[in-house]
């Protein structure tokens, strides 16, 4: 049997309100590029890069939901399985960061409880349009215990490091639930035969 | 073997030292052609040339690792037979293709030694893989069509370890970008699908394929053609994961929501898509392509495969998501898609199942209580369709459930209507209810009660009409009316709405015991209405009357009764079959009544031509479907009593009733003689209508039952040659040996008490009670019934009120004996009580509350 070609698997899913840029953000990360006039997002899209860190190939599974309320049902169905939620908002628009206790809740009944959750304060790039004060989004993610960062898909500010620093979260989350209980019985699939435990087991 | 390997990592290292040594290249050449010889002389394992030529091989290999491996076949002797049977069925232009000898070599091989099985599928795994990366597309293509040749040829043997390389190179094109290899290792996993493995497989899950062919179902790719390409993929895909998961039991249970709620909304936005594109007109291109299948039909396929397959418990993980998309895409409104689902759901889940659907679109039009019309007409829709369709298994085992659904629905959009809000509370003005919505839908429910009715039997149909017939609010009974602020109004609408159900229910009713069929416990109750002040009411009584007597479709042929004055009644062509026993015992029982009925009823002022015409239809339906000789007579002696209730001054009836009621009574004694055959009868008959023709035709139905009718303004003189005559009818009949001492004594209606009670000015001040004395006593007592002061009386102190008090302007009942199942015995008339249980309270304790 050959090697898989990677150390870890992660599945990441972003969510938010329509049109707050969650698959700019994804394209900036995985291509590279900003597309513009970016259409809505049918259901939910596909993505995959595989990244390097600290030596170690971690390959990223990246299903990014469309933000319209008709797809909620199958976009829901996609939390499930994530590993990371990547909880996305416009700065320049107070409606989506209002709606962010409503995505929580979604959460909290669709996702499972180990996930990780990243908030995004996305469109850095419009500040002067700003209408979400940074300090406001800070001291939201704190209280809900969520990572925060804000970035621009547009001049890609932070795009790369939001995913490396949660794939550095679930990395080290991995390893820590690895400690814990070590003999945990693998997921079964994704491939992995009983001795490649990684972290999709720990779901 | 382990000295084979031995053998070969001695020599690979050994080799790597070699080329260090510096060698000419001739002396190589040389060995080389000899190797190649004699590898071809011993076809068999680089033991015998490892162990004979090893000083050659070193030297030989040093080359060989600096050299694509394609350039210099030979050695392939170095490398274990499989990786080299492998690497040989790869051309040196990826445009050639599978190098199909060699394919047939390397599947030989994997015949005969299947144990290498799992090992040639993960060196295929390992080049492809390679490949991929290095966007050799080609090769790609042609490790597939190995690996799918290699698992076609193979599948007979145990495949499980080669299936892990399979998945996982599937894997690896599903996760490109690149919209050919997706497809590419769709089209494999789909062959892979179908293919039927003998031994489970423990460790292997489908969960990325779902999620990613659910994806793909959804492609927004920009290249249209593409795009359906990938969205076909995506539906085949899931069509292969359901295919092979469904009937292991060891493997991921796709019915689990978490994989239901991917696969079923994908295929619905498929189905759904497709629709939008088929609204436009075909252009020449796509007519060409005709023969592919369409995305649509695809998943339409698709979707029946997945329904059929679905087992009793995994049906409502299957349709859950179906409702969720329904309303998430607002489908309900438009109806149409909806009807479109639910029609492919009926059709294909096997049909034992139905019903659970059905449960489940009533449980969904519960959960929708508070929605809007046009949400719940909608689903009502769809409940229509969906029972016309799963026919006969629609109901379930719970019949009821299924119509106390519908009543309450039926109920609460009465009350939204007459409050304008959906908590009966003050409107806070979250929706603004829109009343003629409300009366579509209520439209909707009543027809969608009789579909459901029309696919039930006999039995459990009259079940259903005693189950509405005790839902009819009777003002003082169900004071626990949810509608606080409709009063009398709301009673009056819910009266009107359960019994143009009950029309719905009877219509096509056919039975051949009337007895057992329409027990009193429903033909009093209902016969109490036809005497209401109201005649939106009474006509819908006399409809239901009609359809439960006519059981051989006469009725629409007594419709027209201005046509009826004719001198062959033959041209009717009416279904006449001998009355029953049955029949016999049934008129002997309840014709009284039914006389009763009819007389009063023409005698009511509000009476208007529906009503006579309608009445018409129930005199002629009597005659030809219950009546005997007796029947015959009563009929006869109550046309004639017509006739003279239009004759007398006592009673202060317009002119228009008089005339109705004299054309009525000629239309029917006209049809009544023909029936008798008795010449001289019919003769009488003829020459008054003659006299009438020529003197009075207001008293005839062609110039009284028309839309404007030139009546006299006072009715004057209506004696002589004009009139049936009694004395002259009973001769003509005595003589053909009817009863003539009966018919001799003119008809009278007995008033009952039934009669006294419930004629009163209005509903509204009828106090009634319905006497639930089992429901009393029992446990449930406290939930099945919300006393009232008015009702905190005991059936004691009621009867003897009754029986004691004869001042009726103090207590007034129109006693209704709860309906019984058994047809027992409740005689009704306020006098005695049926201690009999409803049946729907036997079974449902909780029904009575609404």
């Amino acid at each position: 049997m050959s090697m898989e070609d990677y150390d870890y698997l992660f599945k990441i899913v972003l969510i938010g309100n329509a049109g707050v840029g969650k698959t700019c953000l994804v394209r900036r990360f995985t291509q590279g590029l900003f597309p513009p006039g970016q259409g809505a997002t049918i259901g939910v899209d596909f993505m995959i890069k595989t990244v390097e860190i600290k030596g170690e190939k971690v390959k990223l599974q990246i299903w990014d939901t469309a933000g319209q309320e008709r797809f909620r049902s199958i976009t829901q169905s996609y939390y499930r399985s994530a590993n990371a939620l990547i909880l996305t908002y416009d700065i320049t628009c107070e409606d989506s960061f209002r709606c962010l206790p409503e995505w929580l809740r979604e959460i909290e009944q669709y996702a499972n409880n180990q996930v990780v959750t990243i908030l995004v304060g996305n469109k850095i790039d419009l500040a002067e349009k700003r209408e979400v004060l940074r300090q406001r989004a800070e001291d939201f993610a704190e209280a809900q215990s969520m990572l925060y960062l804000e970035t621009s898909a547009k001049e890609s500010d932070n795009v790369e490091k939001l995913f490396l620093d949660l794939a550095c979260e679930l990395i080290r989350e991995a390893k820590q639930n690895k400690l814990d209980n070590n003999d945990t019985a693998p997921m079964p699939g994704e491939g992995k035969t009983i001795s490649y435990l990684s972290c999709c087991s720990l779901n | 073997m382990q000295s084979q390997k031995n053998h070969c990592s001695v020599c690979c290292t050994l080799l790597f030292k070699a080329i260090l040594i510096a060698l000419s290249v001739c002396v190589c050449v040389c060995v080389c052609v000899c190797v190649c010889v004699l590898s071809e002389q011993y076809c068999c394992d680089c033991d015998y040339l490892v162990t004979t030529f090893f000083p050659y091989l070193a030297l030989l290999s040093c080359l060989c690792t600096e050299l694509p491996s394609r350039v210099c076949g030979c050695c392939g002797a170095l490398r274990p037979r499989y990786k080299r049977l492998v690497d040989n069925i790869f051309p040196e232009d990826p445009e050639d293709g599978l190098v199909k000898a060699n394919m047939e070599k390397l599947t030989f091989y994997a015949l005969s030694a299947p144990e290498k099985l799992d090992r040639i599928g993960a060196y295929l795994s390992e080049r492809l893989s390679r490949d991929v990366a290095r966007h050799r597309y080609g090769y790609v293509c042609i490790a597939m069509e190995a690996l799918d040749q290699l698992l076609m040829a193979c599948h007979c043997q145990s495949i499980n370890l080669f299936v892990e390389s399979f998945l996982k190179m599937v894997r690896k094109l599903l996760e490109s970008d690149k919209p050919n290899l997706q497809i590419l290792g769709t089209n494999s996993f789909v062959k892979f699908a179908n293919i039927e493995e003998d031994t489970p497989s423990y460790h292997r899950s489908y969960d990325f394929f779902v999620s990613r062919f659910s994806e793909m179902c959804h492609s927004s790719y920009e290249d249209p053609d593409i795009r359906t390409k990938i969205r076909m993929a995506g539906i085949k895909g899931l069509q292969g994961v359901v295919r092979k998961t469904v009937n292991d039991e060891l493997q991921a249970n796709i019915w689990d929501p978490q994989h239901m709620d991917k696969i079923v909304p994908s295929l619905l936005f498929n189905l759904q898509s497709g629709e939008r594109t088929e609204s436009r007109s075909p252009s020449p291109l796509q007519a060409s392509e005709k023969e592919k299948e369409s995305p649509v039909e695809l998943t339409e396929r698709c979707f029946r495969e997945l329904l059929g397959r679905a087992a009793y418990g995994n049906i409502k993980n299957a349709v859950t998501p179906v409702l969720m998309h329904l309303d998430n895409h607002s489908l309900w409104e438009g109806k149409t898609f909806a009807v479109r689902c639910f029609k492919i759901i009926m059709y294909s889940i096997q049909s034992q199942h139905s019903h659970l659907v059905i449960q489940q679109l009533l449980g969904h039009l519960d959960a929708n209580s508070k929605n809007s019309a046009t949400v719940r007409a909608g689903i009502v829709e769809v409940l229509l369709e969906a029972a016309a369709i799963a026919a006969s298994g629609s109901v379930g085992p719970t019949v009821l459930e299924v119509f106390n659904t519908l009543l309450r629905q039926l109920r609460l959009s009465v009350d939204y209507e007459l409050t304008g809000s959906y908590d009966g509370s003050v409107n806070i003005g979250t929706k603004i209810i829109k009343a003629h919505e409300e009366r579509q839908l209520q439209e909707a429910v009543i027809r969608t009660i009789g579909s459901f009715a029309n696919t039930l039997p006999t039995y459990q149909r009259s079940e259903v009409m005693l189950f509405i017939m005790g839902k009819i609010p009777v003002p003082g009974v169900h004071p626990a009316l949810p509608s606080t602020g409709s009063g009398p109004e709301g009673t009056r609408m819910i009266q009107v709405m359960l019994l143009k159900s009950l029309v719905q229910v009877t219509a096509g009713f056919q039975t051949t015991n009337m007895l057992t069929a329409l027990p009193s416990s429903f033909l009093e109750p209902l016969l109490s209405f036809s005497l209401t002040e109201d005649p939106e009411i009474r006509l819908l009584v006399l409809q239901i009357l009609l359809s439960l007597i006519d059981r051989h479709d006469n009725t629409p042929k007594f419709s027209n009764i201005r046509c009826v004055i004719i001198s062959d009644i033959s041209v009717l062509k009416l279904k006449v079959d001998k009355c029953s026993r049955q029949d016999n015992l049934f008129m002997k029982k309840h014709g009284q009544q039914l006389y009763r009925h009819i007389y009063l009823g023409c005698k009511e002022q509000s009476s208007g031509r529906q009503h006579y015409e309608t009445l018409f239809a129930l005199l002629g339906l009597l005659s030809v479907e219950l009546a005997n000789e007796e029947v015959v007579v009563d009929l006869i002696r109550l046309a004639l009593a017509l006739q003279d209730l239009a004759l007398s001054t006592d009673e202060a009836m317009p002119v228009f009733n008089r005339c109705a009621v004299h054309a009525l009574a000629a239309a029917y004694l006209n049809l009544i003689c023909q029936l008798t055959t008795v010449p001289a009868f019919c003769q009488h008959i003829h020459e008054v209508i003659e006299v009438r023709q020529k003197e009075s035709p207001y008293l005839l139905p062609e110039d009284v039952f028309i839309d404007n009718p030139k009546l006299p303004s006072s009715l004057e003189k209506v004696e002589g040659e004009v009139l049936f005559l009694q004395s002259k009818i009973t001769e003509v009949l005595g003589g053909s040996g009817y009863n003539t001492d009966r018919l001799a004594t003119p008809y009278v209606p007995q008033y009952t008490d039934e009669d006294r009670l419930s004629k009163r000015k209005s509903i509204g001040e009828t106090i009634s009670l319905q006497v639930e004395v089992e429901s009393r006593n029992s446990p449930e007592k406290e939930e099945v019934i919300s006393w009232t002061p008015a009702e905190e009386i005991t059936f004691e102190t009621l009867k003897n009120a009754i029986e004691n008090d004869d001042d009726d302007d103090c207590f007034l009942f129109p006693f209704r004996p709860p309906p019984s199942p058994s047809g027992t015995i409740s005689s009704g008339y306020g006098q005695s009580q049926s201690r009999s249980v409803p049946i729907y309270e036997m079974k449902f304790p909780d029904l009575c509350v609404y």
